[in-house]
C-alpha cells in the first residue's frame, strides 16, 4: 500500500536519512522504532509532506505522493496525529474535528464521522464546546486522533502516541486504535519511543539507527531479538545491574 | 448637552471608520504575521477606482462598492503571489514580519508613484447630490455621507465576524493561523486560504477607500495617515484579534472627538499616539485581553 523506495532526506545541507525503504501492506499495523534523533519524525514529514526528499520515491496505492504537498496526500488518504498532538488551542473540541474533515470527500459524510469518534471518545462529545487548550493531555491526544480520523484517512501516520500520557491511558489508545485497524481495516504507521508498547501493538517493525534502517522483521520475532532487547528494552542492562548486586 | 450628543455621534461615525480601515490590515496580520505597509496605499486606490467610475461613468459611489471590491481582491491576490507567498518559507513568524515590512515599505512607494503618475497630486473627493446633507439625530445632525460610513462599517466587521467563526473558510483561516503545520496536516490548503485572506483584506480596504473619498478626500501620498490610525487600532485591539477591531476603533474615535470639548481639536493626532504609546506599555495585549 505505502511504497517508500530509497529516499534521502536533506536539512539544508545535512542529510538526515540515508537510502531509507519500508513497505506497508493494506490493514497492517507497521511500527518505526529508534532512539531519539535517529530520523523517526523526520521520516513521518517526509510521508506526511512536510519535508521533501530529494531522491527515491514514496508511492501510495499506485500514486506517487513525492511532489505531493500535505494536505494533497491527505487527499489521497494519507492523515497524521503529528508529535506533540499540535491540536488549535483556540479553537473548540468541535472546531478541530470539523477542521479535521477539510478535504472535499470528507466534508460530505462528516456528520456520520462525527457520530462515529463520539462513541470511540465519549468524552470529545461531553467536552465539544471548550476550547482544545483546555483539555487534559489524554483528552488531548483522543482529540488529536479523533481529528484525524475525521478526513477518512487509508493510512495514519502516529507520531509518539504515548508522550506523556499515563499508562492507562496509554493502554485504552492502544485499545481503540487496535479495534480501528481491525474495524476499519485502516492501516498504521506508528513511531513510538515505547519500543515494548509499539511491538506489541504491531504486526512488522522497522528499526532505524543515524537516519539508516538498521532491521525490520515480524513485530513478535523484533521483542524477542537480542538487538532489539540490548538497544531499546534496556534488558541487557538490566541484567548486568542484577550482576552487580 | 446638545454639544455632547454632537461630539459623540461624530466620534461614533469617525470611529466606525477607523474600524473599516483597521479591519483589513488586521486580517493580514493576524492571519499571516505580516504587516502590509501599504494597507494605506490599497486604501487610497479603492477610493480613485471610485472617483474614476463616479466621473468617468456617472456610478454613485455606494453603487460602485461591489466593483471596487472585486478590482481590489485581485490586487490582494497579486500582492499575496508575487511578493507574500514567497516568504512563508520563513517558519518563525518574526523573520516574516521584518521581511514584509521592507516588502510592502516598497510597494506602498511604487503604488503611491503609480497613483500620483494616473490621477496627479491633486485633492480628490466626490461630491453628490447628497453630498453635505444631513439626518437628525436626538437634536443633534448627523451627515449622510458620515452615516453610510458607519453602517458600512458595521456591515464589513459584522460580516467578517460571522465568516471567521461560522464558515469552513473560517475555520481554516483560525487554524493556519494557530498552527499553519497542523492545518496542512489536516488537508487545509494553506497557501489558499491565505491567498483568498490577502484578497479579502484588500477588498475590505476598498470599501474604506470609497467611503473616505465621498465624505472626506483622497490624496496620492494620504495612504500613510490611514495606515497610521490601522496600527493605532489595532494596537487598541489586540494583536490578531478581528472581533475587537469595531470596538476598539469606536473607542479611539471617541475618545478623540469628545477631547475636542476640553482641548483643541488639533491635538486629536497626538491624542491617538498618546493613547497608543500608553496601551503599549501596560496593555501590550490590548484592551480587551484577559489578566495573564
Amino acid at each position: 500500500m505505502l511504497e517508500i523506495s530509497h529516499i534521502d532526506v536533506f536539512y539544508g545541507d545535512l542529510q538526515a536519512l540515508w537510502d531509507i525503504s519500508m513497505t506497508i501492506d493494506e490493514g497492517k499495523i507497521v511500527t518505526l522504532v529508534g532512539s531519539n534523533g535517529a530520523g523517526k519524525s523526520t521520516l513521518m514529514h517526509s510521508v506526511s509532506g512536510l519535508i521533501k526528499h530529494k531522491t527515491g520515491s514514496i508511492c501510495f496505492g499506485g500514486i506517487r505522493l513525492d511532489g505531493m504537498s500535505a494536505h494533497q496526500r491527505v487527499e489521497q488518504g494519507v492523515s497524521t496525529v503529528p508529535e506533540g498532538r499540535r491540536l488549535f488551542p483556540q479553537m473548540t473540541v468541535l472546531e478541530n474535528l470539523e477542521v479535521g474533515a477539510s478535504i472535499r470527500a470528507a466534508r460530505k459524510v462528516r456528520f456520520d464521522t462525527l457520530n462515529w469518534i463520539y462513541e470511540l471518545f465519549p468524552i470529545l462529545r461531553e467536552r465539544k464546546k471548550q476550547r482544545a487548550g483546555t483539555l487534559s493531555g489524554g483528552e488531548q491526544q483522543m482529540l488529536a486522533i479523533g481529528r484525524v480520523l475525521m478526513s477518512q484517512p487509508r493510512l495514519l501516520l502516529i507520531d509518539e502516541m504515548s508522550l506523556g500520557l499515563s499508562p492507562l491511558l496509554v493502554q485504552e489508545i492502544s485499545r481503540v486504535l487496535k479495534d480501528i485497524n481491525k474495524l476499519r481495516k485502516l492501516t498504521i504507521l506508528l513511531v513510538e519511543q515505547d519500543v515494548q508498547l509499539a511491538l506489541s501493538l504491531a504486526d512488522r517493525g522497522y528499526i532505524i539507527e543515524n537516519g539508516r534502517i538498521v532491521g525490520e522483521g515480524d513485530a513478535k520475532d523484533l521483542l524477542c531479538s537480542e538487538q532489539v532487547k540490548d538497544a531499546y528494552l534496556g534488558m541487557g542492562l538490566a541484567g548486568k545491574v542484577d550482576e552487580l548486586e | 448637552m446638545n454639544a455632547v450628543i454632537q461630539t459623540v455621534l461624530i466620534g461614533i461615525a469617525i470611529g466606525a471608520l477607523y474600524a473599516l480601515v483597521a479591519l483589513g490590515f488586521g486580517l493580514i496580520m493576524g492571519v499571516m504575521k505580516f504587516v502590509n505597509i501599504a494597507h494605506g496605499s490599497f486604501i487610497i486606490i479603492g477610493g480613485y477606482v471610485a472617483y474614476w467610475l463616479f466621473t468617468l461613468l456617472g456610478i454613485d459611489p455606494y453603487l460602485s462598492i461591489p466593483a471596487v471590491m472585486l478590482v481590489m481582491f485581485a490586487m490582494g491576490l497579486i500582492l499575496y503571489r508575487l511578493l507574500f507567498s514567497p516568504l512563508l518559507k520563513y517558519p518563525r513568524a518574526e523573520m516574516r514580519l521584518d521581511k514584509s515590512l521592507l516588502i510592502t515599505f516598497g510597494v506602498m512607494w511604487i503604488l503611491d508613484n503609480t497613483v500620483t503618475l494616473l490621477w496627479t497630486p491633486d485633492t480628490r473627493s466626490i461630491v453628490t447630490s447628497y453630498t453635505g446633507s444631513t439626518i437628525d439625530i436626538l437634536g443633534a445632525k448627523l451627515g449622510f455621507t458620515g452615516l453610510a460610513g458607519l453602517i458600512l462599517a458595521f456591515l464589513v466587521a459584522v460580516i467578517l465576524h460571522i465568516l471567521i467563526t461560522r464558515t469552513y473558510f473560517g475555520k481554516h483561516v483560525r487554524a493556519a493561523t494557530q498552527d499553519s503545520g497542523a492545518a496542512s496536516l489536516s488537508g487545509v490548503n494553506v497557501q489558499r486560504t491565505y491567498l483568498i485572506s490577502c484578497g479579502i483584506a484588500a477588498a475590505v480596504a476598498g470599501v474604506a477607500g470609497v467611503v473616505i473619498v465621498s465624505s472626506y478626500s483622497i490624496t496620492p501620498s494620504g495612504g500613510l495617515n490611514w495606515l497610521l490610525t490601522a496600527m493605532v487600532v489595532i494596537v487598541l485591539a489586540g494583536e490578531g484579534n478581528i472581533t475587537y477591531i469595531l470596538p476598539a476603533g469606536l473607542i479611539l474615535g471617541l475618545v478623540q472627538s469628545i477631547s475636542t470639548l476640553f482641548v483643541s481639536s488639533a491635538y486629536q493626532e497626538p491624542i491617538a499616539l498618546i493613547i497608543f504609546i500608553l496601551v503599549l506599555m501596560f496593555k501590550p495585549k490590548g484592551l480587551f485581553a484577559s489578566r495573564g
